[in-house]
């Protein structure tokens, strides 16, 4: 079993399936909610925590899940911790830098403001769709068209 | 107590398949555009297409109601009943509601939620990675992974402290809001 699980190479379908499964799974069976298809999202989840943090230490009233009143979704720091175990049980952990740290810390900062606006990180767009809601749907058209600009960009070497 | 432990262990089965998969939904369309690699668009397109269909299963089964809003919106119209609710047809037979939320929705939010998609999409791709991917990378030992996650949770504070106000500010003076 040991063994299996440290060969498990799974393509990316079977993180689509486990993780489209899970994320509807949660909201029916085990009460994630509400927002309904609230399952997975990288960015409301961690805006959740930060809020709760930011609000219980200092007394403002920012923008909670109602499902993340009382303790907030733990995704991101779940996600984290399995991938970490993952990583050193394969032996992929490896301290690396690209000498991108500035500018990687500007994406963060925009990519979570895009997010916050578009009412979801990538995963989460792509859950509202699924679930029928139009703002999904167009934020999805959206992102669509950025990432084609982004890769333009990259192609054409204008940033690297 | 109990949403945060499921979303908890949620996230390390996710975690665990996600550095093994090496996951990245922009990463897929990035690479499709790039080399014609179609290996994690495909993944992309599957947890849409599983997501779908688990809402539709779950719906026909009385589990969940896919009428309700996803999202609180200030003039949100009442939700029909069922018993005189037209029948699904058309675009409403794939999602139901679709049509009457396609009306309801107002061209400011239209323009706004395109916006942010797209620089969503723009500054994830530059950055690399989508921010799943950004979070096994950081776990593999990528500093500047570790940086971007710096930013994605300070871009937290400084949404809500400078560009909502800043937005609200926008859209009062022009009388969108």
């Amino acid at each position: 079993m040991k063994l299996q699980l440290k060969r498990m190479r799974p393509s990316a379908i079977t993180y689509g399936v486990v993780a489209g499964l899970l994320a509807v799974g949660v909201q029916v069976f085990l009460g994630v909610r509400p927002p309904p298809a609230y399952g997975i999202c990288m960015a409301c989840h961690s805006r959740d925590v930060i809020n709760w943090i930011v609000n219980h230490l200092v007394g403002t009233r920012w923008e909670i899940a109602p499902v993340s009143v009382t303790l907030p979704l733990l995704t991101t720091v779940g996600l984290f911790i399995g991938a970490s175990v993952a990583a050193r049980r394969n032996g992929e952990y490896r301290r690396l830098s690209l000498g991108r740290r500035g500018r990687n810390l500007v994406y963060g900062i925009l990519v979570m403001n895009a997010a916050i606006l578009a009412i979801g990180c990538p995963t989460r767009l792509l859950l509202l769709g699924a679930y029928g809601e139009v703002q999904g749907l167009v934020g999805i058209a959206g992102l669509i068209a950025g990432i084609v600009a982004g890769t333009l960009l990259l192609k054409k070497g204008v940033v690297d | 107590m109990l949403p945060a432990l499921v979303t908890l262990l949620m996230g390390l089965v996710l975690g665990y398949l996600a550095q093994r998969s090496r996951i990245c939904f922009i990463g897929g369309l990035r690479d499709f555009i790039l080399v014609r690699d179609t290996e994690l668009v495909k993944g992309a397109i599957t947890f849409f297409l599983t997501a779908w269909l688990a809402f539709s299963a779950a719906n026909a089964l009385g589990l969940t109601d896919l009428r309700a809003p996803a999202l609180q919106s200030k003039d949100a119209p009442a939700s029909v009943p069922a018993a005189v609710a037209p029948a699904a047809t058309g675009l409403n037979a794939i999602f139901p509601e679709l049509t009457s939320r396609l009306a309801s929705t107002k061209a400011s939010l239209w323009v706004m939620t395109i916006l942010a998609g797209i620089g969503l999409g723009l500054f994830s791709t530059l950055a690399n990675g989508c921010p799943t991917r950004q979070h096994v990378l950081a776990a593999q030992g990528l500093r500047d992974a570790r940086f971007y996650l710096v930013g994605f949770y300070l871009g937290v504070v400084v949404s809500y402290l400078v560009t909502k106000p800043l937005l609200a500010f926008y859209m009062y003076t022009k009388g969108i809001w």
